[in-house]
């Protein structure tokens, strides 16, 4: 099939972060993939991008502010006419750099905190960095420039959601993305260890829209997680659809973990230029559209709406990328993530990102 | 069991419990009225507006009547009808808002023909009525109920005139006066009646939601006059760009969003430079245009639309 109009792209600049979040979404092996690119580089991928139609950037990572070119990035990112987005643990990102980077281009930035207060945010992140993250916050505002706060929700702060939500107002957040852990990346073998109950996850939703009738800022996204859900998450929007994923080394996927799958082919911005990288590498087109679908997504009505769900989360659970992403109930494999769900103990220890695989 | 239904005292507390949420008293126009910031133009917007709100209120209740089987009930509901409309030209809870509309310096035919009422009101207002409409007795009864919570802000609202907008007269304040005794009888035996009528926990819960739904729709009118004094502009990191793959089309970028605009939007948007107001844009564009009938609505609307989207920022 043609490939669709790109909207946006996921630029990863660096898989480094002094942050050691245990549900880290990078691969496992993030330490063996350098950072590939220059900023001359970027600024190639940028304008190669405006040309599929391309609107927004979100500079990424690991953690982008480690590049010491951030700003030449963003200014790249900008002279491209994308819309420029950071998406940042808030260090080493200077307060300071703040209206430098937005003279450069820079128009949102995406803050993550790991929860509402120092010493539980601290403990998550790995290594004190609350403090800063506020103080980001505030110059980001001080800016004029448009604030995201983004905490992944787990076990360990799923009740505290009242908290975030005051917390985002007092910080004058335009948009607050409360989004469960995805479990892959790091919170794969991590999951006993984040998995809530349902309790948890019901009591979290009746706030949220609580607190949406209360006030109209900051707008809330809420994304529960897809294993109490009894249906899949339209995963980056479908595969290969709307959006690509440029890792550090250069390799242009259709989200940030399909590197994990096996048996296909992506290529890199280094070989091909991106058209060829969005339009025709074999692992771009692997699972676009929905002639790869299997029953009962094939002739499902609300596959339209989850474009089947997460590839690689089938690819976990049921070894098999092209099998129905077994978040789904209607699913046979469903069983073994409900099993895998029941089986989570309280008190299972975490993991964090090393330097190292698990 | 957590079906079960209510107590009388029970529904009572759970009614209350709306409106020490959400009536309108904690709306920030509220708020502003009775510390005594609001300007004169504020004032007369939303003596003017509030207007169209009065007018429904005789046909609400008029439904209300058309609904009820039992004598009783209407010898009492259409009280209502009297202290609104008055028994003679010249008496009447409508009559008595003109008076107030004449005293803040409006012209009482032009307040009459309802002509400049905002999109916003009018549509908070015929929600309203449609609500009643569509409901049976016990729930457009209990849609009335935010009058358990109307005699506080009346007494509030009275000191307030007096003592921060003198140039008001205090005769013209006799509308509000009249209600500070109106809306407690009323509101007792509409609570009454639900208190009766809804036995089993779903019709409660039903009350309940009609309750909210009238609240909301008491602070959407307030958001709809509120917004007609702030002057729109552009969100200052908001990226208006044209889009290459659909000629003659501009996007509004903003985080994880793009606004497709057509070239009326971007015509508004264009004026939205903080110094005007939503009415003097759409003066402009009446002009520009040679007055298309919506335009009005079509600002209104517009800007509301790209202030819920974060695209402009309202300021004061």
């Amino acid at each position: 099939m043609p490939a669709p109009r790109l909207w946006n792209l996921i630029a990863e600049l660096s898989y480094r972060c002094p942050l050691r979040c245990p549900y880290c979404s990078n691969p496992l092996e993030w330490a063996a993939i350098r950072d590939g690119l220059d900023a001359g580089a970027w600024a190639r991928v940028f304008h190669e991008a405006a040309q599929l139609g391309c609107v927004h950037v979100g500079l990424t990572g690991g953690e982008p502010s480690v590049r010491r070119d951030l700003g030449a990035i963003v200014a790249e990112a900008g002279a491209a006419g994308l819309y420029v987005h950071l998406v940042t643990a808030g260090v080493p990102l200077e307060p300071a750099a703040l209206p430098e980077l937005r003279d450069a281009g820079l128009r949102s930035v995406q803050l993550s905190l790991q929860d509402a207060e120092q010493g539980a945010s601290d403990a998550i992140a790995g290594t004190p960095s609350f403090a800063r993250k506020l103080a980001v916050a505030r110059a980001v505002g001080a800016a004029g420039l448009a604030l995201t706060i983004n905490v992944v929700l787990h076990r360990h702060n799923l009740d505290h959601v009242a908290a975030l939500i005051a917390l985002a107002r007092e910080l004058d957040a335009d948009r607050l993305e409360l989004a469960h852990v995805q479990y892959d990346g790091w919170a794969l073998p991590n999951r006993r260890a984040l998995l809530p109950t349902r309790q948890q996850v019901e009591a979290a939703g009746r706030i949220v829209r609580e607190e949406r009738k209360r006030a109209s800022r900051p707008e809330i996204l809420l994304v529960l997680p897809d294993w109490f859900a009894g249906r899949p998450k339209p995963c980056m929007g479908g595969w290969g659809r709307k959006l690509l994923v440029v890792a550090p080394d250069g390799l242009v996927l259709p989200c940030h973990a399909a590197r994990g799958l096996p048996g296909l082919e992506f290529w890199d911005v280094g070989g091909h230029d991106l058209r060829a990288c969005w339009e025709d590498a074999p692992g771009m087109n692997a699972f676009r559209g929905e002639a790869w679908m299997a029953e009962p997504c094939r002739t499902c009505p609300e596959r339209h709406r989850d474009f089947g769900g997460c590839r690689c989360q089938a690819f976990r659970w049921t070894g098999e990328a092209a099998n129905p992403d077994p978040a789904c109930a209607l699913v046979p494999h469903h069983e073994t993530l409900v099993a895998e769900r029941e089986a989570a103990p309280p008190d299972a220890p975490l993991l964090y990102r090393g330097r190292h695989d698990a | 069991m957590s079906d079960a239904p209510w107590n009388v005292a029970e529904l009572e507390t759970h009614l209350r419990a709306v409106g020490t949420a959400r009536y309108h008293d904690k709306h920030p126009f509220n708020t502003r009225m009775h510390e005594g910031s609001l300007s004169r133009a504020e004032i007369q917007t939303w003596v003017r507006n509030r207007y169209y709100y009065q007018t429904r209120i005789p046909r609400k209740d008029s439904v209300i009547l058309a609904k009820a089987d039992d004598a009783t009930f209407r010898r009492e509901w259409v009280q209502r009808l009297h202290d609104h409309d008055g028994r003679t030209p010249g008496e009447g809870g409508l009559e008595l808002w003109l008076r107030l509309a004449d005293a803040v310096g409006l012209e009482r035919k032009e307040v009459e023909r309802l002509g400049s009422v905002l999109p916003g009101v009018r549509r908070a207002c015929d929600a309203y009525v449609e609500l009643v409409e569509g409901a049976d007795l016990l729930v457009a009864v209990a849609a009335s109920l935010t009058e358990l919570f109307a005699g506080d802000i009346m007494a509030t609202r009275i000191a307030a005139f007096e003592k921060h907008y003198p140039w008001v007269d205090p005769e013209a304040l006799a509308y509000f006066r009249n209600r500070t005794r109106q809306a407690p009888r009323d509101a007792a035996f509409g609570l009454r009646f639900v208190q009766e009528r809804a036995r089993t926990r779903a019709d409660q819960e039903r009350c309940i939601a009609a309750v909210e739904r009238k609240c909301e729709i008491l602070w959407s009118l307030l958001d709809a006059v509120e917004a007609a004094h702030r002057r729109p502009r552009l969100s200052s990191h908001v990226l208006l760009r044209p889009d290459e793959e659909r000629p003659g089309s501009q996007l509004a970028v903003l985080p994880e969003r793009a606004v497709r605009l057509n070239a009326a939007g971007a015509e508004i948007l264009a004026l939205c430079s903080g110094e005007r107001s939503a009415d003097e844009i759409a003066r402009v564009l009446a002009a520009r245009h040679a007055a298309e009938a919506r335009v009005f609505e079509d600002v209104h609307d517009f800007l509301g639309e790209m202030t819920r989207l974060g695209v402009v920022e309202q300021r004061d």
